[in-house]
């Protein structure tokens, strides 16, 4: 004790030696290593040459609290402020001078760089009502000194690292090891007294979780010396018993969030400090959560059930699997089946449900398992009592008592870290699921009925229930009270009356619906044709000229916009102010189609999530499209919390489901199982029979055979792609171009269809030995040309140049700044007109770029597409290609029953062709493609619905993908094969679904003995070998092979 | 009147430079002649030819854009690439022209050719000479040349 304790005599001593450059902390190590030495100590001050010089300039923010004089030493109960380098001599300082402590001390920690100290001394009773007593603990801190000493009830200082991970130049090897481990660790915090300088650290535990939060002033520390060891040695063990104080602003505006931020965690993190340090602290809720993270792991669930190991293996192989190929095929390629989607998600057995009957306001039968369904929402919107849940602690969050005399109550999120003084009621919590009834059973419908049942404005949740007298409706209404009541209680109950947040800033609005462009118009029809006029108010919110004014949006009770329009309105900032969707609080939003916004990180997942709204409801048939991931983005929307944490959902359901850990699986269908309904058309009804009893559905394959002319031009073809195929297996890089096979593929599929569709797309050089048989081909038809085939360039590489010449301005040749004539495309990707290029160039074989002066021949130019895709005349070349005849075949037998039918096609340049026969052979025909806008979309559907003459409709298989309901045909043409039978299937349902009251009549066109042929066995195969697991390696090999399997 | 057999090329070209101007050039078509060009180039900053105001004219002959326009310096310049002529050394002039380049781009390469004179590919002899033994001398010179003769007055 009598060497230990740096005088300030001794201080004062060296200091006027080595000058004022020297913190008096690097004085006070100088003089501890020196043992009181002074010659010494100035000895290791000079010969250390790095030692850093005193920072003149304040070391972080200052704080300038008015500072009340206090005689009453240790006044734990109120605030402090942190004091910092450079503050002048402050009545905290004078105080500690006046205590007789080394006020220099103090100081001279402060004073070092990477460290700042909490000052107990500087308390202020102005600022006291902002720290809130939390709690005292124990902690066992432990000695980092020798042969000092403490004496309990010493007063001692925390000494925080300042930053994490701070790279702070070594302070010299002369200086203590104690200063070099602060710099280097700087996870660890130290204490020490006035009076004798460091002690020792605090346990670890401890200094995690006040680090982040001592260092965003949320948290304020007090500490006395409980118990120590007479004479200290290093790692003895000393009691501290410490108080520690929260500060209220972090309760303010935004706080919450500002708080999760000062973790440091990221969203991966589930580490949270404050909910450890109340731990540490030993407080218990006096309300606990009823969910919390440890009953999730704490749940064991039994491994290896087989059915699901092999669904594991289909995601997963999905999953892996994804080749980085641009387009939408692999996509699709890579959805999951249905079969193995009710397996993963479970499929409902309704027959528990009760029944509820539709108000008379909607003018259509609801079918029993529909009426289960308007059940089952009604529940799960309602949720507990209005009342009751105003007044219930959210299940993830935990209520606490502070010391505080105040008597204040601190609610944590078990969850997230997150802390409030508002009382997290279970209101917070989802109301509203998963509706995921298979495709065809009418989920619009059901919402329709759910909008007339129940429907009101947001926050206020004054419902108006429909005058319907129903055993519900009492129910219902009950369950609803004034929000002010609500907040009321609420309020009383975290009696925060002052500081409670004002939220209904935003106006109170209907029913928003959010669904597919493609899909606006039906769901106005469907309201318009199923609703009593007047009973639901309806605006479509589309378009420029659509109104942003919140009061207009708000009249109505069911507005209907688009994913995209969210997803604008999103992007703008303040959209508070600037009106829109997210200035209004809903009664209700629902996603129709809700796998738009699967994959969690999109523009339009953020934006569905962060509207505002009491009720929330996913449409879909496919909740999972490829991946399990896909749900973790509805679970977010729809406010299934925890799961609306990443860093929860990764670590309890995505990691264990991705590393073949079965309880990812198993907890995702407990997750799900109260929050979805899900039935299928093979669901059963309580006397088990099918709940939905459809015309039976025909499939059937028509195989065509080509002709002699079209042989010859498809073997020619299929040579071609073989060599360029079988070139990439040599090199052993298939995967690495599997863009260009599936091009290969593309090419032999439409060939397959029509060979003009190939005619027109192949390159000059490549396929200049197909011309003769292209030349043949032609001959074959009745009007044989006269003309060459004209060839054309590679399509893929067309668009990538028009695709950026459409960025950039509209198109102009540089030559004639006029729009293209006749354009021609330079093999350095330059466009001008052929004939702009060809004057420019002296002979008339080659010449420069007039772009880039790169030298290119007349041979390498490529022909822009023109308006007309196909660079001849195909109206008078026109031949019929095997399949149109069979095509051809089929309608004219259908032609007497006017049945209506369905013509699909992957590829629209077929459907242009499709034209040409049907106008001559009289057949009058409507189409439907990606071209449309949704207007004509809904003109084209309404006219082939209504119009008896119209026979045939031509449609894009993608155009066709989602929602539309094409019941007035009763047959489908499927042209060409698809990938995955789930794509072809899911576009069949469109006219095998509720509503049809015909015998459907399926059939799928392939082409014998061609790739076509070969796709269908690879579907098999891929089947087969979906039901197994493989490795990656496996799956590798496995699609190398079916890619051969292509090529045979 | 002479604006009717004027290709549409040229008469686009010209509505473009009056309509969006490039900075510091600014170029007017002759009233009697649409193929005559009045231009004028403002010395580039940080050039020695800064704050000079130097007239150029621009003739577009028969068979524009398969032949460069012609281009001279009206105001007397110091640089090694113009001679005394005001006649410029710059490829796209000659052979490096292509028809993808219009009044704009030609004028835009020569207020960069102020910047960036080349002494080695010299028009003017004894200035590229002067600029390489003694470049601070010469862009001295140009300075000078550039108050006397190009200072807008």
């Amino acid at each position: 004790m009598r060497n230990n304790k740096i005088a300030g005599q001794q201080l004062s001593i060296v200091r006027s030696i080595v000058g004022a450059e020297y913190t008096d902390m690097d004085i006070v190590r100088a003089l501890h290593l020196a043992n009181n030495d002074v010659t010494a100590a100035i000895n290791i001050i000079f010969d250390t040459p790095k030692l850093k010089l005193i920072e003149r300039a304040s070391v972080g923010t200052q704080r300038n609290s008015p500072v009340s004089h206090r005689s009453s030493s240790f006044d734990a109960g109120t605030g402090g402020g942190v004091v910092m380098a450079s503050s002048k001599p402050t009545a905290a300082e004078d105080k500690n001078r006046s205590l007789g402590s080394e006020a220099n001390v103090a100081d001279s920690v402060s004073n070092s760089r990477d460290c700042f100290a909490e000052d107990v001394g500087a308390h202020s009773s102005s600022t006291a009502s902002d720290w809130w007593f939390v709690g005292c603990g124990e902690m066992a801190g432990l000695s980092t000194s020798k042969g000092r000493s403490m004496n309990p009830g010493d007063q001692v200082l925390f000494n925080f690292p300042l930053k994490t991970g701070a790279t702070t130049p070594s302070p010299g090897k002369g200086f203590g090891r104690g200063r070099q481990a602060a710099a280097t660790c700087s996870e660890i915090v130290r204490f020490y007294t006035k009076e004798t300088g460091e002690i020792g650290r605090i346990p670890n535990e401890w200094a995690r979780c006040l680090l982040p939060l001592v260092r965003d002033k949320k948290v304020r520390i007090d500490g006395h010396c409980k118990y120590a060891p007479n004479k200290l040695s290093i790692m003895d063990t000393i009691l501290l018993s410490v108080r520690v104080f929260i500060n209220s602003s972090m309760f303010r505006k935004h706080n919450q969030v500002s708080l999760k931020d000062a973790t440091n965690s990221t969203d991966e993190s589930v580490f949270h400090p404050l909910p450890t340090l109340f731990r540490l602290l030993g407080l218990s809720p006096f309300k606990k959560a009823e969910f919390t993270p440890g009953d999730l792991y704490s749940k064991k669930r039994p491994f290896n059930e087989k059915e699901n190991a092999s669904l594991q293996a289909t995601l997963l192989h999905i999953k892996s699997n994804r080749p980085s190929v641009n387009d939408d095929e692999t996509d699709n390629e890579d959805s999951i089946s249905e079969t193995d989607l009710d397996k993963i998600v479970g499929v409902g057995s309704c027959s528990e449900l009760e029944e509820m009957d539709p108000p008379c306001s909607l003018q259509c039968e609801l079918r029993p398992y529909q009426k289960q369904a308007l059940h089952w929402m009604i529940q799960l919107e309602r949720g507990r009592p209005m009342d009751e849940a105003a007044t219930t602690l959210h299940p993830c969050w935990e209520a606490y008592h502070l010391a505080d005399e105040r008597e204040l109550v601190i609610y944590l999120n078990v969850f997230s870290g997150e802390a409030t003084i508002e009382f997290p009621s279970t209101l917070q919590m989802a109301r509203g699921g998963i509706l995921a009834d298979a495709m065809g059973l009418g989920k619009t419908i059901m919402t329709i009925a759910l909008l007339l049942v129940h429907s009101g404005t947001g926050g206020s949740s004054s419902s108006q229930l429909m005058d319907q007298p129903l055993s519900e409706s009492g129910e219902v209404n009950d369950t609803v009270q004034n929000s002010s009541n609500v907040s009321k209680k609420a309020s009383k109950f975290s009696g925060f009356e002052k500081l409670r947040k004002q939220r209904n800033t935003l106006t109170s609005g209907g029913s928003l619906i959010i669904c597919p462009m493609t899909l606006l118009g039906q769901w106005k029809a469907e309201i318009e044709t199923h609703v009593q006029p007047g009973s639901l108010s309806l605006y479509v919110h589309y378009g420029q000229s659509r109104l942003k004014d919140a009061k207009t949006l708000v009249q109505s009770d069911v507005v209907i916009t688009t994913y995209g329009i969210v997803a604008s309105e999103f992007s703008i900032e303040n959209a508070e102010d600037n009106g829109g969707l997210f200035s209004i609080r809903w009664f209700r939003v629902v996603l129709d189609e809700a796998h738009t916004i699967k994959s969690s990180k999109s523009q339009i997942s953020m934006a569905v999530s962060a509207l505002v709204a009491d009720r929330r409801w996913c449409l879909t048939g496919t909740p999972i499209q490829n991946n399990l991931e896909d749900i973790y983005s509805l679970l977010r929307f729809l406010r299934i919390e925890p799961w609306g944490h990443w860093a929860w959902w990764n670590k309890l359901v995505q990691k264990p489901f991705e590393e073949g850990d079965e309880r990812g699986l198993k907890l995702v269908q407990s997750i799900l199982k109260p929050i979805m309904l899900r039935r299928t058309k093979h669901s059963m009804d309580q006397d088990g029979k099918p709940i939905i009893v459809l015309p039976p559905a025909e499939v059937r394959i028509i195989y065509c055979e080509l002709t002699e002319a079209e042989k010859d031009f498809y073997e020619a073809l299929f040579k071609r792609s073989k060599v360029k195929f079988d070139q990439f297996i040599e090199q052993g890089r298939v995967l690495h171009n599997y863009a260009s096979i599936l091009e290969l593929l593309l090419r032999l599929r439409q060939c397959c269809d029509h060979p003009f569709l190939v005619m027109s797309r192949g390159d000059t050089q490549e396929y200049s030995d197909l011309n003769k048989l292209a030349k043949r081909f032609l001959k074959g038809s009745h009007n044989a040309p006269e003309g060459e085939a004209k060839v054309a360039p590679s399509r893929a590489y067309i668009q990538e140049v028009v695709e950026e010449l459409r960025k950039g301005e509209q198109g102009e040749c540089p030559i004639c700044l006029e729009a293209f004539e006749d354009a021609v495309l330079t093999p350095c990707a330059h466009c001008l007109c052929r004939e702009c290029l060809l004057a420019s160039w002296r002979n008339s074989n080659s010449g420069l770029c007039p772009v880039c002066r790169k030298t290119i021949s007349r041979q390498d130019l490529l022909t822009a597409p023109r308006e007309s895709r196909f660079q001849m005349d195909i109206e008078k070349n026109w031949v019929e290609s095997c399949k149109v005849t069979a095509l051809l075949h089929e309608l004219e037998n259908l032609r007497s029953s006017s049945s209506k039918s369905i013509v699909f096609s992957q590829w629209t340049a077929f459907l242009d062709l499709l034209q040409i026969p049907f106008t001559r052979n009289n057949i009058s025909f409507v189409r439907l493609d990606g071209t449309l806008n949704q207007q004509q979309r809904e003109k084209v559907l309404k006219r082939f619905s209504e119009d008896s003459n119209i026979l045939v409709l031509l449609m894009s298989l993608k155009a066709g993908g989602v929602g539309i309901n094409l019941t007035a045909a009763s047959n489908a043409f499927v042209m060409d094969p698809w990938w995955n039978p789930a794509v072809e299937e899911q576009a069949v349902m469109r006219i095998h679904r509720i509503g049809q009251t015909k015998n459907v009549a399926i059939k799928r066109f392939i082409v014998k003995g061609t790739v076509e042929e070969r796709m269908e066995a690879v579907q098999a195969r891929k089947q087969r070998m979906i039901s197994g697991a493989l490795t990656d390696q496996e799956v590798r090999t496995a699609r190398i092979e079916e890619l051969k399997m292509l090529f045979t | 009147m002479a604006s009717s057999n004027l290709p549409r090329r040229i008469i686009k070209e010209t509505q473009r430079l009056l309509s969006e101007p490039a900075p510091g050039i600014s170029a007017s078509p002759s009233e009697d002649n649409m193929r005559y060009f009045n231009v004028m180039i403002l010395g580039p900053t940080q050039s020695p030819y800064e704050g000079g105001v130097f007239k150029l004219e621009l003739f577009l002959p028969e068979e524009y854009p398969m032949a460069a326009p012609k281009v001279r310096f009206l105001t007397k310049i110091y640089h090694p690439n113009i001679d005394k002529l005001g006649r410029i050394c710059l490829d796209i002039l000659k052979d490096k022209w292509s028809p993808a380049l219009q009044i704009r781009t030609v004028l835009l390469s020569i207020q960069a050719l102020l910047s960036a004179p080349n002494p080695d590919d010299p028009l003017s002899e004894n200035i590229a000479k002067h600029w390489k033994t003694s470049e601070a001398e010469a862009v001295e010179t140009a300075k000078e040349w550039t108050r006397l003769y190009a200072s807008g007055a």
